[in-house]
């Protein structure tokens, strides 16, 4: 395994791959949550979909998000009370479809971006 | 304990931190949500998914905290660096200042030395302690009332006339060298005074000559204080030589400091520094209890601080 010096802590370089993956997809699951929204759905679901799809995140990161993104006029929500329980859909809201192309371009942008660098000092 | 009292306590530890406006609304995404997730684990027994599912989401402080974007830190990273700088400032320029006046009208009023060194003793805990305590609140106040409004305000800006001037490295000989000097003079005045007993008892210069400290030390704890003063002067010498803290040194200096300030605070703690007779004739009342217990605190404090300063300055 290899090992690198970091604040005379040795750590393992997969360890440091990993962390700093983690930093690069914290970023994602805004855009993730925008577009899985377009179809309406609930906390659990959503974490559940989201996870499955491979962008990994906490309920404690996910519920608070959600909130966050209503009150920024992202989302919007609704009871549904058909069910055993009641439960709170999102969906995004036409400010947030704006958001979510403002974001995927943005997304297409990097992603060339760091092809071109990868590329260049590959 | 049912069940459903767990989720509901939980709960409720979230909401009660919450705006009231948004209580019953998060409590019940959130009850909803808990109870989605322990029933998605398919477990035998719901009661311990439960147990799970609750540890997994952790302190409900800090769940709560994400809901309100509330700091978790008493001073948080805007505000701190403007805090070090005026924590640092009023601690190395006005407390001083302060002190050195309070004790020379001390001694103009009273020509006590003892009276003069325990007012500043004083001075320094009290107006010390107040300084980091008012600091710290207003800040921490201040921190509280800038992120209710959400968008965080500029601290006073930073500009390139903050830049320190640069360390010049013969700084660290200098201080070392007079580091060393007084060890030699903290050793010399101690075991001069225990051989040519310079007080005269009865105040006329006549009288039998005493010691200034107790001689009760000589056969105890004077031995680890002195032991400690010649390491810490031995350290100074080192690192005049080495040019510097190595980790090795740092480690040595925490060493001394130990065996010097530990016992020399335990000295000044139980009023076992000072020639009972000295004090008789020298007629100073003013070296109460708190006054050692002081001394002793600073005493700690200032070996303590040396000795982080020596492992950061060996870190670098």
């Amino acid at each position: 395994m290899v090992c690198v010096a970091h604040y005379g802590v040795f750590v393992s370089v997969e360890e440091l791959t990993l962390a700093q993956a983690h930093e690069l997809r914290r970023g994602t699951v805004v855009l993730a949550c925008l577009a899985l929204l377009r179809e309406p759905s609930y906390g659990y679901a959503l974490l559940e979909t989201l996870n499955g799809a491979g962008v990994s995140v906490d309920g404690n990161t996910l519920y608070p998000l959600l909130r966050r993104l209503e009150k920024q006029g992202l989302l919007t929500s609704e009871w549904n009370t058909d069910e055993s329980r009641p439960r709170k859909f999102y969906r995004v809201s036409p400010d947030g479809s704006l958001v979510l192309a403002g974001l995927v371009r943005e997304w297409q942008d990097l992603s060339a971006t760091i092809a071109r660098l990868t590329k260049e000092n590959g | 304990m049912s069940t459903s009292s767990l989720t509901e306590r939980y709960v409720d530890e979230v909401v009660r931190r919450l705006p009231a406006a948004q209580r019953d609304d998060i409590g019940e995404e959130l009850r909803t949500t808990i109870a989605d997730t322990v029933e998605a684990r398919e477990a035998a027994d719901p009661q311990s998914a439960e147990r799970e599912v609750l540890t997994e989401m952790g302190d409900p402080v800090r769940y709560a905290a994400r809901y309100t974007g509330r700091p978790l830190a008493l001073i948080g990273p805007d505000l701190y660096p403007a805090y070090i700088r005026l924590l640092v400032l009023l601690l190395s320029s006005v407390l001083p200042v302060i002190t050195t006046v309070s004790v020379l009208v001390e001694l103009a009023d009273s020509g006590d030395v003892g009276a003069a060194v325990g007012e500043g003793v004083t001075t320094v805990l009290t107006l010390g302690a107040q300084m980091i305590a008012v600091l710290t609140v207003v800040f921490a106040l201040v921190d509280r009332l800038r992120s209710r409004d959400g968008a965080p305000a500029r601290s006073a800006a930073w500009t390139l006339a903050d830049l320190p001037e640069p360390r010049k490295k013969d700084k660290v000989g200098i201080m070392d060298a007079l580091g060393a000097a007084w060890y030699a003079l903290l050793i010399s005045l101690t075991v001069w005074q225990h051989v040519a007993k310079p007080y005269g008892a009865d105040g006329h210069g006549g009288g039998k000559a005493v010691e200034v400290l107790d001689p009760a030390l000589w056969s105890g704890w004077i031995w680890p204080v002195l032991l400690g003063l010649a390491a810490m002067l031995a350290l100074s010498a080192a690192r005049i030589t080495v040019r510097g803290w190595t980790v090795r040194l740092a480690v040595l200096n925490a060493v001394a400091q130990a065996v010097f300030a530990l016992p020399f605070a335990w000295i000044l703690q139980h009023r076992m520094l000072f020639n009972p007779e000295f004090l008789k004739t020298a007629g100073t009342d003013a070296l109460t209890q708190e006054v050692y217990s002081g001394l002793a605190v600073i005493v700690l404090v200032l070996g303590a601080s040396a000795v982080v300063t020596g492992f950061r300055s060996a870190r670098r």
